[in-house]
């Protein structure tokens, strides 16, 4: 079960310009002392079509996080507007709120975002070039989409599977910076063998 | 008999796996598949009972739901106490849930449903162990352990008082284990599998009692679960699917010798759940008939694969009552309520049935007093321990400061005390108290700029997230959150949020109380109506303006779950680590989840498993071995006693008994070694130099560098000792060996067997004392000096008063047998020498009584087995820097193996724990341990209290008090340890008053102790 539950996320400052940061209120309660910090992301999805223009706003640690339950407001710049396809640029698309502990995603909000013009005239006669300024930013926050994973939270058990099942040469860069820190200057001498070993 | 099938209790469909009625019977627990999930739901008992509060819209029928399993949950069970909700799954995890008295009613964030969660249970603990799907899971009486079964052929014993540790692992099944049940005595614990067999295990040692396998041997594992059940009277247990001439039956077995003589015949398919009515009846005694006494009888009820029912009394040789055709597919479980009338039934096919029987139909259930009579005939115990407590609640309070003690007393229980006991409004939390006065409204205006932000070393910006409530220190605060969906809007949620606050604790207040048929609270009302609009209102719009965009929507959905993949950029750092820990993660987990159970390959390699159970087997038996305590084990290699039943498993046993007798050659005895040679103690070696750490507080610090100089032949030594940043330094004629100080005093001791004294300053405080051999150990606590030579003898001298406390005692009488040593020696701040030996022992030398005392025995059985961790005080911090507690170490695990005991007879362990408790309030008193003492008699009054000893209670208080009036004939101390004894009684008397029985004696000494002090 996750040690994490998010409890609530609030949408600040919404409908908002386009330009405008988004704000997230991020309340979460956490069933026991975490020794990591959780990081969270934004990620704005630039086009229903393509992965590719996908972009992460911001990523923040967050921590350290005791047993308990706590609130902070995740705040990311808007999207650069260069990397959005300007026939995408108006109408409705997804920003996603991602919370990963150990690198490991565990949850993933959704909401809808539409964006259009306020002025009726530009909403009946969109220019072909999207006017950023004139856009309006309305998150659909009543309607989050959450999906949850199942991860290891544990970590410990994790990374012993891991080290066996990393590839080879993973394993090396291993064995070589264990070879410095106890031999010093003997190192290239024992690297060789080693190497030779795998 | 009525019976009834609420359509509400439904998982939408899917299966129920799984039903438990809580022990008050307001509730009841259902637990299967849920969307993409393991499900377990909490619903409202009220409604099934009575058919106005089925209609009454006001009332809640679905209390609580929790998706956490990731897969379908096989079983959920209530602890005995009712405080706790443990639930199984495919997902191979065991979840333990408790309630957290939230204000208010809450939904899943993120859920659709608008349901909300009327009451709170959050899992407290996950225990992880199986391999396999958990199939059932089981208490035993008194919440002492909680069993799991499981796919993976195991049974897994749960500590209960102390999740997540595991007391044991049962391994012998060689199929799915898919039922439990505990003996009603809590002798054994019994397990049905699809190995053919039943399996009976003793709770004692946790080994194989019985295995039975001829009543099974035709089965078929075509059953989900097989859920055996024990008869509360502890001498029948019956089993879940059995085979008798080729009739699927339930097969009785007994306790007695476990004989399988009897059965239930009658269902046409494979019985898959078997419960036994926990109350035992007797024949209802009709008016006019005479009133013969008729032998008391159980109840049992028998669900099929058959999808019927039935129900049967001990004493009628047919089924009291049959039910077809009650589901359309298999029942799954079956609950009894406590009083043992009512009783739910559910099945695979989602729906749950409700029968209620009359006392006409069942007879007159027993009370518990007589159903104890009944167990104290058969075991010669009784299983009540609290049955006294009851009887106690009609005496009248007579004193006021009792009662004041004993509102104390409930209140504080109250509030420990989870469900059913404290409704969610009088154990709500302020929220102003959680929030330092700053109303949650203020914070969360603030937050963006409150904040604390800093950016880590590699320049990511890193959150330190504002706590509004701590994990278990009460409850939490307002789960504001949970209920009131937050509008950022300013105005219109500080409205919501007030009226929240001024309405939360009265469910009466009406704000729209009929507007929500499915919620009591008005708060969540307008918080679901709120949420209603607000939703509306976007939706609409949003859908006005882009209705040609629906296309690219669909096309959005898969984004909201599917996870990331590395995201280019940002995650760079991230993404390194990532890389690790995907290989064995499910690449998309719901999906999986979804997919038909893989039992089969569970099954089919089981053969394989075989050989690594067996294999794990051979060393369980060795393990209980291995755990001994390892000082025991020395100790009785040295008096060379055989140990006859583990000669067979310990092998390098002969080897340790066989060198003594070789050392001792015939020639040698007539000269025996001197016995200073025996009993020499290692000494330090002599070093160049060294260091030492005197004391923090002040900062002292101590530097020896020997042979600094020669002058005239002899070699100086140099000591030098620096004070605060004061340096003094002074040399000495000979190599230093080892040096010791306190803030008052510094010794060394030198190779010529010398020992200097030194005040803080440097000033010789004594000459040097010659020893007669070799120091071994050197310590020094205030103004006290200890030595222990090489010669195995110990001195300890008071410095200030020039004085010898201990002179030249041998430790021969304590270090009797050749391979025990000295491990640890110190010496206490009151000056009293503790010596710790390698068996374990430790002794300190009582100067006033001239002998060693033994005031810690790490191998001693009562260490082990006292229980008085329900004594423990709950705001004092234990005493861990005293010396005993330095003495026993970590090792004093309170009731370490009390737990596995509480089978044991009740008076024995209180024996135990008693002796126990007496011996650590001695070991303080002679190491002159003021704070351990009196931390130690409050556990000690406390523990008199709860069990009753009324006589230790009175003397104990007796001595504390002392005589009233002075005579010159007393010889009463009125301090001990430089405690008040009066101050100790007066801290021990509300200890006192807490249990009603003894409100005479503490009426008595309460009175007494006015008495004096207005003197």
């Amino acid at each position: 079960m996750a040690k994490v539950q998010v409890l609530n996320v609030a949408v600040l400052d919404n409908p908002s310009p386009f330009g405008n940061p988004f704000q997230f209120e991020i309340t979460f309660e956490c069933m026991e002392d975490l020794p990591e910090d959780l990081e969270w992301k934004i990620i704005y999805v630039g086009s229903a079509e393509s992965e590719e223009y996908d972009q992460v706003l911001d990523s923040v640690l967050v921590g350290p996080v005791p047993a308990g339950r706590h609130m902070f407001v995740f705040q990311a710049d808007a999207p650069n507007t260069g990397l959005i396809p300007e026939s995408d640029a108006v109408g409705v698309t997804v920003v996603l709120i991602t919370c990963t502990y150990r690198g490991q995603e565990f949850i993933r909000i959704g909401y809808y975002v539409n964006n259009e013009y306020t002025d009726p005239e530009l909403r009946e006669n969109p220019p072909l070039k999207p006017d950023y300024t004139q856009l309006q930013r309305n998150i659909l926050a009543s309607n989050p989409r959450v999906t949850r994973f199942h991860i290891n939270w544990e970590g410990l058990a994790d990374k012993m599977e891991d080290s066996e099942n990393v590839d080879p040469s993973t394993n090396i860069s291993v064995c070589f910076v264990d070879i410095v820190l106890l031999f010093g200057n003997r190192c290239v001498v024992l690297t060789a063998a080693f190497h030779h070993d795998c | 008999m009525k019976l009834l099938k609420p359509s509400w209790v439904s998982h939408n469909g899917k299966p129920i796996f799984s039903v438990d009625i809580h022990p008050d019977g307001t509730k009841f627990a259902t637990g299967g598949q849920g969307e993409d999930s393991g499900k377990v739901m909490i619903w409202n008992m009220a409604p099934v009972l009575r058919e106005e509060d089925e209609k009454n819209e006001t009332v809640p029928k679905m209390l609580c739901q929790m998706d956490n399993h990731l897969a379908c949950v096989n079983c959920v069970r209530w602890s005995n106490s009712g405080s706790y909700l443990a639930s199984g799954g495919d997902d191979k995890l065991v979840m333990v849930w408790k309630r957290a008295a939230f204000i208010g009613p809450s939904t899943v964030f993120g859920s659709s449903s608008k349901l909300a969660n009327v009451e709170q249970w959050r899992c407290v603990t996950i225990l992880r162990n199986h391999t396999g799907d958990v199939m059932d899971v089981a208490w035993s009486p008194h919440d002492v352990w909680l069993a799991s079964c499981s796919v993976d052929n195991t049974i897994v014993i749960w500590n209960a008082r102390k999740f997540p540790e595991m007391v044991t692992c049962l391994r012998g099944h060689t199929g799915l284990v898919k039922g439990l049940t505990w003996d009603p005595v809590g002798k054994y614990i019994a397990s049905q599998a699809d190995d053919h067999s039943l399996k009976v295990w003793r709770t004692v040692d946790w080994q194989m009692e019985a295995n039975i396998t001829k009543p099974f041997s035709e089965c078929g594992g075509t059953t989900h679960v097989l859920r055996l059940s024990w008869s509360p009277d502890g001498q029948y247990l019956v089993s879940a699917h059995a085979m008798n001439n080729s009739g699927p039956t339930a097969q009785i077995v007994e306790r007695d010798g476990w004989k399988t003589n009897m059965d239930f015949v009658g269902h046409r398919k494979a019985v898959t759940v078997v419960k036994f009515n926990p109350k035992i009846f007797k024949k209802k005694q009709k008016n006019g008939s005479s009133p013969k006494p008729s032998c008391p009888y159980c109840c049992c009820a028998v669900g099929s694969k058959d999808r019927s029912l039935s129900v049967w009394l001990t004493s009628l040789k047919r089924p009291l009552v049959v039910i077809h055709d009650l589901f359309d597919k298999s029942i799954m479980d079956i609950s009894w309520t406590l009083t043992g009338l009512g009783m739910l039934v559910c099945s695979m096919d989602g729906t749950v049935a409700y029968l209620d029987f009359s006392l006409d139909e069942l007879g007159d259930p027993l009370s518990e007093e007589e159903k104890n009579t009944i167990h104290q005939n058969i075991y010669g115990k009784s299983l009540a321990i609290t049955s006294t407590e009851a009887q106690l609640s009609t005496t009248i309070i007579e004193n006021p400061e009792m009662l004041k003690y004993q509102q104390e007393r409930q209140n504080s229980a109250q509030a420990n005390a989870g469900p059913g006991s404290a409704g969610p409004e009088n154990s709500a939390p302020k929220l102003n108290s959680v929030m330092n006065g700053e109303s949650l409204e203020d914070i969360r205006k603030n937050l963006l700029k409150k904040q604390v932000e800093t950016r880590t070393a590699d320049g990511r910006r890193r959150i330190t997230p504002l706590c509004i409530a701590q994990l278990d220190t009460g409850d939490f605060s307002p789960a504001l959150f949970n209920s009131v969906p937050i509008l950022p809007s300013g105005s219109s949620m500080s409205s919501q949020l007030t009226n929240q606050l001024s309405s939360d604790s009265s469910p009466g207040q009406g704000l729209r109380p009929s507007h929500d048929a499915m919620l009591t609270s008005p708060p969540a009302n307008s918080a679901a109506k709120g949420l209603e609009d607000n939703n509306d209102g976007v939706k609409s719009s949003l859908l006005l303006t882009s209705a040609s965009k629906i296309e690219p929507m669909k096309a959005l959905d898969s984004r909201f779950t599917e996870r990331s993949k590395a995201t280019p950029g940002v995650t760079a750092a991230i993404s390194s680590t990532a890389g690790l820990t995907p290989l064995d993660r499910p690449k998309d987990a719901p999906s999986v989840l979804k997919d038909p159970k893989t039992k089969e390959e569970t099954s089919s390699d089981s053969e394989d498993k075989m050989a690594a159970i067996n294999k794990n087997l051979a060393f369980g038996k060795r393990k209980p071995e291995l755990l001994l305590d390892g000082a025991e084990v020395v100790e009785k290699r040295k008096k060379g006693r055989p140990r006859k039943d583990k000669m067979a498993a310990s092998m390098p046993q002969p080897f340790p008994q066989i060198t003594p007798p070789a050392e001792r050659e015939p020639s040698r005895v007539s000269a025996p070694p001197a016995p200073v040679a025996v009993l020499k103690l290692p000494t330090p070696s002599t070093k160049k130099a060294f260091g030492l750490q005197v004391s923090t507080e002040p900062s002292v610090f101590l530097e020896v560098e020997n042979e600094v100089s020669v002058v005239a032949g002899s070699k100086l030594s140099q000591l030098r000792c620096s004070r605060d940043g004061r340096d003094w330094n002074t040399l000495l004629p000979s190599s230093v060996v080892t040096a010791a100080g306190s803030s008052d005093v510094l010794a060394v001791a030198c190779e010529d067997r010398m020992l200097s004294v030194f005040s803080s300053c440097g000033r010789r405080l004594l000459p040097s004392i010659q020893l007669s051999t070799p120091v071994s150990a050197l310590h020094c606590s205030a103004h006290f000096v200890m030595v222990l030579t090489a010669g195995a003898t110990l001195s300890v001298w008071d410095v200030h008063k020039q004085k010898a406390l201990v002179k030249n005692e041998s430790l021969l009488s304590i270090l009797s047998g050749a391979d025990t040593s000295v491990s640890q020696s110190l010496l206490t701040q009151q000056g009293v020498p503790v010596v710790g030996l390698s068996n374990g022992k430790s002794y300190c030398f009582s100067s006033s009584l001239e002998t060693w005392t033994l005031i810690a025995d790490k191998g001693d059985s009562l260490v082990q087995c006292a229980d008085f961790r329900s004594c423990l005080p709950t705001h004092d911090a234990p005493v861990s820097s005293g010396p005993l507690a330095v003495m026993q170490g970590r090792n004093l695990n309170a009731g370490r193996l009390a737990s596995r005991l509480s089978s044991t007879p009740h008076h024995l362990q209180q024996s135990m724990t008693l002796a126990f408790l007496e011996n650590q309030l001695a070991s303080a008193l002679t190491l002159q341990s003021a704070q351990e003492y009196r931390y130690w008699l409050l556990i000690y009054a406390r523990f008199l209290v709860n069990e009753g000893s009324e006589y230790r209670l009175r003397e104990l208080c007796k001595e504390l008090l002392g005589p009233v009036h002075k005579s010159a004939a007393t010889s009463w101390e009125p301090t001990t340890l430089g405690l008040r004894k009066r101050e100790l009684l007066r801290e021990v008397l509300p200890v006192i008053g807490e249990n009603l029985r003894f409100q005479r004696l503490f009426t008595e000494y309460q009175d007494q102790l006015e008495l004096l002090r207005n003197k």
